[in-house]
Parts: C-alpha cells; structure tokens; sequence
C-alpha cells in the first residue's frame, strides 16, 4: 500500500520528539519529587550552617557591631576551662544516658516479640508514650523528683536510712538526673524501632533454636542481635547525633541558675553553653565557635560508632 | 479539558495554600491610626492587672500583652528581636538587663522626641540616669525600684522565744552581725534553719548597699578591688559559717516548698518580692510581717520601659507609658500591687503613707519602702554588672553547697568572674 511519504513522515516525526520529550522528563520526574525537601534542607539545613562557620570568624553582637577576628575565638575556646568542661559534661550525660537506654530497648523489644505476650498491643502503645509527652512539662516534674529536701526520690533515700543527695549540686549526680529523664523519654520510641525489625525475623528461627535447645539468652545473642545488625547501626548513630546535643533537660532542670545548669555548671552541656554565650551574652561569634566545634565533634563520634557498630557479624544462616 | 481543569485546580490550591499560610495581614497593617499595640513583658508580676485598667480606660486601645519568662528571658527574647525579627511595640526590660541595651541605643527610640525630656523630672534622679546616653537620648522610663526589707514569719518568731512586733525585730538586727546572732539563736531554740540562703539574701542585698558595686565612679571595672564587695563577700561565708541557712536557692521549686512549709523564718524582701511570697505562699497569709533590714537602706531591682526603633505603633506605645507611669499611675499600680514607684511626688501622698498590707499582718508597706531609698548613695550599674553578680552569686552557691572552701572561694569568685568577662 503506498502512502505519500510525506504524510508518513509528518507523523513519525512528532512523535519521535513527544519520545524525547517524554523520556527527558521521564528521566528528570524522580528529582523533581525530591526536589522540595533538598530545597528545604538548603534553606533551613545548609545555609545556616555555612552561616554559622561565617559568625565564628567574628566577634558578633547581634545588635551591636561586628568585627573580624579570624580564628581568635577558636583559639580561645581552646583556653577556656568551661569549654572543656562543657565537653566532658556533654560526653559523661551522653554515654549515661545512651547505653543503658539502648540495651534496655533491645531488651524490650525481644521480649515484646515474644509469641505468648498477652495484651501485647497495651505494651506496644504504652512504651511509647513518654515520647509523646511535653519535653518541658516532664523535665520540670523530674526535676522536681529529684529535688535535695521535697523530692520524691530523695524521700524514698530517706526512709532507707540514707542522707539526702544533692543531685543538682554533684556533677555525677547532676549526669544522672539528665540522663534519667533522657533515657525515659527515647528507650519506649528505640524499642519500637526494634520491635518493627524484629517482627520481620521468621519465626521458624526462634523454634528451631529452641527444639536444639539454645536459651533464651542463646537466642537472644544468636537471632536477634545479628538480624538488627541495620536497625542497631542506626539508632546508635542517631542517638550519638542526638544525645551529643542534649539542650532541653539541662536547659530546664535547673531553671534559677540562668543557663549555667548547677552553680558549678555541672550539668552544662555544649549546646546549653553555646545557648549561654549567643543569648544570654550576646557573643555570638563565640557561640558559633562553639557550634562549629560541636559540629565537628559530632562527626567524628558518629563516624566512629558507625565503624564499630558494622562490625556485629550477621550471622544469618 | 481535563487538562485545563487540572492545571486549574493545582493553582487554586497552591493559592489557598500560600494565602493562609502568610501570617495574619491585620497585625501588620498597625498605621498610626489603628490603636492596638504590642507589649512584652516578664510573667507572674501580674502586669495583665495593669493593662487591663489602661484598657478599660481606653476602650478603643488594644493591648496585646505577651508575657515571655522571666526577666533575663525576655531579654534575651528582646536581643533576637532587634537584631533582625519582629519587634514589639513596647518592653520591660530589668534594671540590671538595661546597660547592655544601653551600649546599643541606636536600637531603641529616643523617648525625649516623643515627650520624655517633660516629664524627666517626675522620677527619681538615679534611676533616671541609668537609662539616659551620654549623648541626653533617654531610652528608658523608670517602673518601679526595690527598695530593701526583710520579711521573718511572726508564729516562727513566737515559737523561738523572739519579739513579734516588727519596731522590736527591727531594732533586733542593726547590723547584719546582729542578724547572723538572732539567726543563731533561732536555729538553738528551733533546731530548724533562720534563712532561705546566704548568696541572695545576704550577699546580693549587702552588695547593694554599698556606694559602688562592679564598676567605680569613672565606670570602670572594679570588682576586684572594691573593698565594699569583698566585704559583703566575707560577710556571706561568715553567715554560711554560722549554719543558719536552710540553703534554698531564691526561687527554686525547693525554695517556694520551703516557704509554705515554713522551713525558713527569714528571707530578703525588696518590694517586688512580696508579691513573690503571695504568690507562692498564699497559705501563709497574715504570718509574715516586715522589718527594716539592717544597714537601714539599699535598692535591688527595679525595672524600666523602652520602645524599640522598629516599633510600629510607638506613639500608641507612649501614651500607655506616659499615662501609666505619670506619678499618678505609678501610685495606682503601688496600691493594687505593692511595686515601689519611682516618683518621689508621691512618697508623701496619705494613700502611699498609709498603706498597709494584711499578708503582712498590715505592716506599713509604704512607708517602710519609701525609707529604704531614701538614704541611698546610688551607684553605676555598668554593661557586665548581670554577669558579674551572677559568677559570684553562683560560687557562693557552691560555697553553700559544699563544693567550694570558704577559703578559696574569693580566688575561685574571681577566676570565674575573669573566664566569664573574657570572650
């Protein structure tokens, strides 16, 4: 059949550049759909953090004059006995209150898998619910329960016969109670976390370890933890990022010492610290400081438990 | 057509959604001829009462009244704000918060081209200097002072064996020696602590007694070396050394606790602080009375009103000041809330001389404050003064806490006071 080959080009043509066309934005569709969170994160992510290696390098009055200094306040960081301080306040709450609250989770978790847990949905909701409380309102009446003459736990100290203790004034006490309150608000959201993984382990695992007579214990170290291996990685990293920054619990469990948490700052961690010198002295350059040495710090941390953490054989039979 | 209709939805929505997330248009159009202006303030003084009466005074103005935190909260809320957000209209900012605001008044409007230079004269001299430049800007208009006085619980006081008439206790403690043997004696009698703490009570009102405090007549720096703050520093341990404290830090959960429960007898009151104790106390009602403190007189706190140079509706903002702190207003607000005014017109008004409290079993609040401020020899508050009180407040904390030696701590004041200038 002859056609006017005119005609027959006239429509392939069209279409061979609507294909182009089309597979061009075919090929551009997937950036676009995550185009607005990179936008986002470029606004309200990144530029404030080039922003703040830019207020490091001056001395900043935030309604005042700036000048330029250089590297002047990294240099007096350095030198500064609160800086360090803060440091090790910052590192001891961390260590406190993460490690127990992740083994805890882990804990948890395997024992809200378990086959035969009765109203399992009730422990499954109510685990969670400290994390759903007012960070504000729960560190306030914590910081009530550990109050040196009127709290609670110091009441219950009392009747064991003890003296006593002053956790605001004692830097490991102090440690504790931020930890306490830390530790209560993220094991219940952690341990759902691993529940979610775990649900996807077989069961045939668990039974089979059990006819060859492996304990719980056995099974526990065996399944369970080998199968979390990702899941693990990633709240040990995000409680790293996390619990380094810890700001709201000192910020409020000792309202009346301004932002120094404890008259000694015992419980002052480097964000709480970096609050104190951009807001409360009006030195935001050597806030920003701060910020930066916080930043990297951070890094450094996470990079370093990402590495130790991947090393958890998986052992998947 | 479809195609039409849904390019045309898509647009619609985005519209809608771009419309109702932009803030509120109406709070932004404040022209000069709409009334409303915004006012921060600090939370518990109870300033609604205030802005209610002006309100209801002027039913066409409305006030929006925030109250932020407390006083070094709002100034920190305040140093966000100029250096780049939304500015209120009007704020309070605290005595000892104000000379930071003052190193940078190009923040703030000039209040004497708005009318202050007129009424400069009502307030008390040395109040008033410390919100004026050296350039004559007045910055800010004076609220209230503190004055000094010390609250003591009559039925605590009965139960020791001590006069309960506030002429006698008074006359009990002349020197802040005396007041460390009473306190002595009360602790033998009661076994149960005399004072709330050393650090607030004894060394911030001792510090404030004095002709100088951080800074010397040239407003230098000179915390070190005045003699008058080493005194009131020695003056503290040798009170923490008696043992008399019941060591709660002034307004801690464990201090309020305190207060209803009667573990303490004594605490410093300048007058903004009874309307702590009502507060916190309300119990305790008719128990407590007030005596002179010892030394005779002092000033603590006090605050002030500025308008900030971004404020949309400073003229509004004037008028409620103008109005509200004209002599006549700051007697109004002395009588429903107890702050001391700044007038010295009215410290001879019948209304102010016979006012007397019953929280206080009717102890004669006017007269008793007005005595207090009238032998001051007022000194500089300078820049660092909030810092540097705050490091010396907070190791004598530590002193009382047991983390400090008495003998060391003057040293460790100092080195802390040195870090916390530096940077």
């Amino acid at each position: 059949m002859l056609r006017p080959t005119a005609a027959a080009k006239a429509t392939a043509e069209p279409t061979r550049q609507r294909r182009i066309q089309q597979g061009f934005r075919e090929r551009l569709a997937p950036y676009a759909y995550v185009a607005p969170f990179f936008v986002l994160f470029l606004i309200f992510g990144l530029f404030p953090l080039l922003f703040t290696f830019y207020v490091s390098l001056f001395d900043w009055d935030p309604i005042g004059e700036r000048t330029y200094v250089g590297l002047d306040n990294f240099a007096e960081l350095a030198h500064d006995p609160r800086f360090w301080g803060a440091l090790r306040n910052t590192f001891s709450i961390w260590v406190l209150s993460t490690v127990p609250q992740l083994l805890l989770a882990l804990g948890m978790a395997h024992v809200l898998n378990h086959a035969r847990l009765r109203a399992a949905t009730l422990f499954r909701m109510s685990v969670l619910v400290p994390y759903v409380t007012s960070v504000a309102a729960t560190t306030i009446v914590f910081a009530q329960l550990f109050d040196r003459d009127y709290g609670m736990l110091n009441w219950f100290i009392g009747l064991l016969g003890f003296e006593h203790i002053d956790f605001t004034a004692s830097v490991f006490g102090s440690h504790i109670m931020i930890a306490v309150m830390v530790a209560w608000r993220w094991t219940g959201y952690n341990t759902l976390l691993y529940l979610a993984s775990l649900q996807s382990v077989s069961r045939e695992l668990y039974e089979a370890a059990a006819v060859d007579g492996a304990s719980g214990w056995k099974q526990f170290r065996h399944i369970t933890i080998p199968s979390l291996r990702p899941i693990i990685v990633f709240t040990v990293v995000t409680s790293t990022i996390g619990g380094l920054q810890i700001f709201t619990e000192p910020l409020l469990a000792n309202p009346v010492g301004g932002l120094t948490c404890g008259a000694a700052r015992q419980c002052q961690t480097l964000t709480l610290f970096l609050y104190e010198q951009g807001f409360g002295r009006f030195h935001f350059g050597y806030g920003a400081a701060v910020g930066v040495a916080l930043f990297v710090m951070v890094v450094i941390v996470s990079a370093i438990n990402y590495l130790l953490v991947t090393r958890i054989r998986s052992e998947r039979p | 057509m479809k195609r039409v209709v849904t390019t045309a939805a898509t647009f619609a929505a985005a519209v809608l959604l771009v419309v109702g997330c932009t803030p509120g248009s109406n709070s932004d159009t404040g022209s000069s001829d709409s009334k409303a202006f915004e006012f921060w303030s600090f939370s518990a003084i109870n300033q609604k009462l205030e802005v209610d009466a002006y309100e209801k005074k002027h039913p066409d103005v409305d006030v929006k009244l925030t109250e932020v935190g407390s006083t070094t909260e709002t100034a920190q809320a305040l140093t966000t704000a100029l250096a780049g957000g939304k500015v209120p209209d009007l704020v309070l900012i605290q005595g000892d918060d104000l000379p930071k605001f003052m190193q940078s008044p190009e923040n703030f409007v000039d209040l004497s081209t708005l009318g202050a230079d007129k009424i400069k004269g009502d307030y008390l001299e040395w109040v008033m200097k410390q919100s004026v430049t050296a350039d004559g800007e007045i910055i800010g208009i004076p609220t209230d002072v503190g004055g000094m006085a010390v609250a003591y619980r009559t039925d605590l006081f009965k139960a020791a064996g001590l006069p309960t008439d506030r002429e006698q206790v008074s006359k009990l403690w002349p020197t802040w020696d005396a007041l460390t043997e009473v306190g002595k004696q009360y602790v033998k009698a009661t076994g149960k602590p005399f004072i709330d703490n050393t650090p607030t009570s004894i060394f911030f009102q001792a510090v404030n007694q004095g002709s100088e405090r951080y800074y010397d007549a040239d407003r230098k720096l000179s915390y070190d070396k005045n003699p008058q703050v080493k005194a009131a520093f020695d003056l503290t341990l040798k009170v923490h050394a008696a043992g008399i404290a019941a060591k709660q830090t002034s307004f801690s959960s464990g201090w309020t606790a305190g207060m209803t429960k009667g573990d303490f007898a004594v605490m410093s009151a300048p007058a903004w602080m009874l309307n702590a104790i009502r507060t916190n106390a309300p119990k305790t009602e008719g128990k407590w009375d007030i005596a002179t403190v010892p030394g005779g007189s002092g000033n603590w706190g006090g605050s002030y009103l500025a308008i900030p140079k971004r404020a949309k509706n400073a003229k509004a903002a004037w008028d409620y000041i103008a109005e509200m702190q004209a002599p006549e207003g700051q007697l109004a607000n002395f009588l429903t809330k107890g702050n001391l005014p700044t007038t010295p017109s009215v410290y001879t008004d019948p209304r102010l001389v016979e006012r007397t409290d019953p929280f206080f079993s009717n102890a004669p609040v006017g007269k008793i404050y007005t005595q207090s401020v009238v032998g001051i020899k007022p000194f500089y508050i300078g820049p660092n003064d909030a810092t540097i009180g705050t490091e010396l407040l907070n190791t004598l904390t530590s002193v009382e806490q047991g983390k400090v030696a008495p003998d060391k701590a003057w040293d460790t004041a100092l080195a802390n006071v040195k870090n916390a200038l530096r940077g």
